[in-house]
């Protein structure tokens, strides 16, 4: 009987150690690589204190195209945080007279990347205080793919969520259910229309 | 010590000592010893196909391995062709290499990399693994080219890492069938002197270049071809006939971007009743083709080949006649938005449902009374109709033309004027257009098989866009004569609405009803019915220039608008 609570009791460790190993140790000692990594500001760790320039995208003045506006954001080696950084510049109100094509209280949820994709995940608010039209909506949604996509080269195409789901459109256009690369089409070229008041060669030292 | 530990576990129970509930213990550690197993095998790093690095000298492979998903190369095999230099002092998690005066740190698990103080963002952070370090394959066109003196290029696609002053054109073969016939068509980029020859069953085709960079897409084996691939080591692909094979005709012909298109047509073998014995072997010789050059027209291929076989390579339909017919019998007019999708609202509170359903109604009218065209409404009151239903509903009533109404909004009251667009391919990328053409072998009613093409639902619109394009470019000059058009009246664009309909297919942004003066145009009858006749002139010519041309077999290239909304 005593002999039996012997093996009970090292039975009983030893599926201890092993829970602890499985989902402890191991992990520890074997740190996983090459996950899609979700990152956030508590997580962010910048490299040095230099900033970076960063070209973020607004409504030109006739409101038929998107301008490139240059700003200086805190650089970063990691370019899951970096995105997070220059994202959630670009959600913000920009400085007058320019007009932000994302509508205001959009959040950025979570921000994550996978191989050469990156998730951005967007509150509600992206749709719900839509103005609804065609161009409006490429505006917002190339917004954001060219602020990630222009200034970070490691990413190749954005995949945009709404409240953590895979959407088909935010107000019934563009096709989101797939990752979007690049597209300068709807952004305006300095060099062709010097009548722009923002072109990207102005700068703006946060 | 655990696995012993478990061992011990498993030989109580075959002493049947333990109870089974012992047992039962033993066998669960033993299964996620087993799976951690397995899942360690899985982290680690496998052997993958290597990259082919060419210079001017020779060629040599670059070992790659992959590792969770990642291909990778280590830098002791960059070493020695890059002429690189490890630095004797490493620091943990940190590795210095030197190419004359330039320098490369590699910092363990960050995404950038600094070279000569340069910051370059790679695609997933160097790994460091058992006293070797591997980076992602895009090191090397990314960092590895900064410090090199000669050109460095990688293309990923074909695992060619080019060194020096190489000549390695980019040839994307696509291999098409229509019937008994075929066509292999070849973009060379840039355009590259060339010569196609026969020998026995092979066709080669050789660049005068140092390598070939061949992107193979569509390739199934058929009654004419039984494979296309590259030469080993040689600039040329080689396609191997098979015995329904009779001749060929290749033709060539500049395309953008400095490319030329080689096309080459395979005829089958004609069946001959006058003749018992078949054709002769053609006489293998080469046939020099340039990009600049005139195109060598096909009567100068298959009839030099074959004497005496003109009759019944004559009597075989060219490969434009097994296009489709193209008929315009039925119009699908999408009314956009309606129900709880109210879509935008006009400063004095015009709703874009209403305006698209009115418009939407008196084109139909419009159409079936001057045109006598069959016409498909999404919507015939103010209902939610999904976007994918939209597109069904058309594909469901075989309509031929597909027209999505809209009006725009902005935050700038003084946006103005009407838009229309077609998909925009870019963002379905090359793979996708190419599903769209995906030939499958079915078996028929009564024996035999025919070849259909197996389109995605979602990607139905992809296989017409070049139409689309044309379609659309013919709506906005038929608007541009009767409303406003904003600067960029025709452009492309990923609607989502677009994607599945398996016609030609257009959105039109009737005018931005934010404009208070727009939003007025938009709710009056004289304006609508502008918008209509524009409409339906727009499809009276677009009918008739379809139904008076021969279509070219594939996609018409039709490009993307310049700035002034044009197509080329």
């Amino acid at each position: 009987m005593k002999r039996d609570y012997w093996i009970y009791g090292g039975m009983g460790v030893v599926a201890l150690v092993g829970i602890w190993v499985l989902f402890v140790g191991l992990p520890r000692w074997y740190p996983s690589e090459g996950m899609p990594t979700e990152t956030s500001e508590a997580s962010g760790r910048a490299t040095d204190d230099e900033l970076v320039a960063a070209t973020l995208f607004y409504i030109s003045d006739d409101g038929m195209r998107l301008v490139g506006f240059e700003r200086r954001l805190v650089q970063h080696a990691d370019p899951a945080v970096q995105g997070r950084i220059i994202l959630e510049e670009q959600l913000a109100e920009p400085p007058a007279p320019l007009l932000s094509p994302i509508p205001p209280g959009t959040e950025l949820r979570a921000f994550y990347l996978s191989d050469q994709d990156a998730f951005v995940d967007l509150s509600a608010e992206v749709a719900l205080g839509h103005s609804g039209g065609s161009l409006e909506e490429l505006f917002t949604v190339y917004a954001i793919v060219n602020a990630v996509t222009a200034n970070i080269p490691a990413i190749n195409a954005v995949q945009i969520l709404v409240d953590g789901k895979e959407v088909d459109t935010l107000v019934g256009h563009v096709d989101l259910q797939h990752p979007l690369e690049l597209n300068m089409q709807w952004v305006a070229d300095p060099d062709a229309d010097a009548t722009q008041t923002s072109p990207v060669d102005q700068t703006d030292q946060l | 010590m655990l696995l012993m530990a478990i061992l011990s576990a498993n030989t109580c129970q075959v002493s049947k000592t333990l109870s089974p509930i012992r047992g039962m213990t033993g066998r669960l550690l033993v299964a996620c010893c087993l799976v951690w197993l397995a899942a360690g095998s899985a982290r680690g790093q496998t052997p993958d196909d290597p990259l082919t690095l060419v210079t001017p000298q020779d060629r040599r492979p670059l070992p790659t391995v992959r590792f969770d998903g990642r291909r990778l190369v280590a830098i002791s095999e960059l070493a020695t062709p890059f002429g690189l230099t490890i630095a004797d002092v490493r620091q943990p998690g940190r590795l210095t290499i030197t190419r004359d005066d330039r320098i490369i740190v590699l910092t363990a698990n960050e995404g950038l990399v600094s070279v000569s103080g340069q910051l370059v963002a790679l695609a997933s952070p160097p790994l460091e693994r058992d006293g070797d370090w591997y980076v992602p394959i895009d090191f090397i066109g990314r960092a590895l080219a900064l410090v090199q003196d000669e050109p460095l290029e990688l293309r990923p696609r074909s695992g060619l890492v080019l060194l020096g002053d190489v000549r390695v054109p980019q040839v994307v073969a696509r291999y098409q069938r229509a019937g008994r016939q075929s066509r292999l068509r070849l973009m060379i980029t840039p355009q590259t002197e060339h010569v196609v020859e026969q020998s026995d069953n092979r066709l080669l085709v050789t660049l005068d270049a140092d390598a070939l960079d061949l992107v193979l897409r569509d390739m199934r084996p058929d009654a004419l071809v039984a494979d296309i691939r590259a030469v080993d080591g040689q600039p040329a692909l080689v396609v191997e006939l098979r015995d329904g094979f009779g001749s060929f005709s290749a033709t060539t012909e500049p395309a953008l971007g400095g490319a030329v298109e080689l096309v080459i047509d395979l005829q089958p073998r004609p069946v001959s009743t006058t003749r018992a014995a078949p054709p002769p072997t053609p006489p293998p010789g080469p046939r020099r083709g340039a990009g600049a050059g005139p195109p060598a027209g096909p009567g100068t291929g298959p009839t030099a080949l074959i004497p005496g076989e003109t009759v019944g390579d004559a009597m075989l339909p060219l490969l434009a006649e097994l296009a489709p017919p193209r008929r315009i019998r039925a119009i699908a007019i999408d009314a956009g938005h309606g129900g709880n999708d109210v879509g935008t609202r006009g400063p004095d509170g015009a709703l874009e449902k209403d305006v698209t359903l009115a418009v939407a109604q008196r084109l139909r009218n419009r159409i079936e009374s001057e045109l006598g065209l069959r016409v498909v409404l999404t919507r015939t009151s103010d209902t939610e109709v999904s976007l994918d239903e939209r597109a069904a509903i058309a594909n469901n009533d075989r309509a031929d033309l597909f027209i999505s109404l809209h009006t725009n909004a902005s935050v700038r009251e003084t946006a103005i004027g009407a838009e229309v667009f077609y998909l925009r391919l870019a963002e379905y990328g090359e793979e996708a257009r190419e599903a769209g053409f995906t030939g499958q072998l079915v078996p028929t009613v009564g024996g035999g098989s025919r070849v259909l093409d197996i389109v995605p639902w979602e990607m139905a619109q992809l296989r017409h866009v070049d139409h689309s394009a044309r379609w659309a470019q013919t709506v906005a000059d038929e608007l541009s004569q009767r409303v406003p058009m904003s600067p960029r009246g025709l452009q492309e664009a990923p609607f989502r609405v677009l994607v599945g309909a398996n016609m030609p297919a257009v959105v039109v942004e009737m005018g931005f009803i934010s404009n208070p003066d727009q939003e007025a145009q938009l709710t009056s009858t004289t304006f609508q019915s502008a918008i209509v006749s524009g409409l339906l002139r727009g499809i009276i010519r677009y009918r008739d220039e379809v139904e008076s041309e021969t279509l070219p077999l594939g996609p018409v290239d039709a490009g993307a608008p310049d700035a002034s909304g044009r197509l080329p």
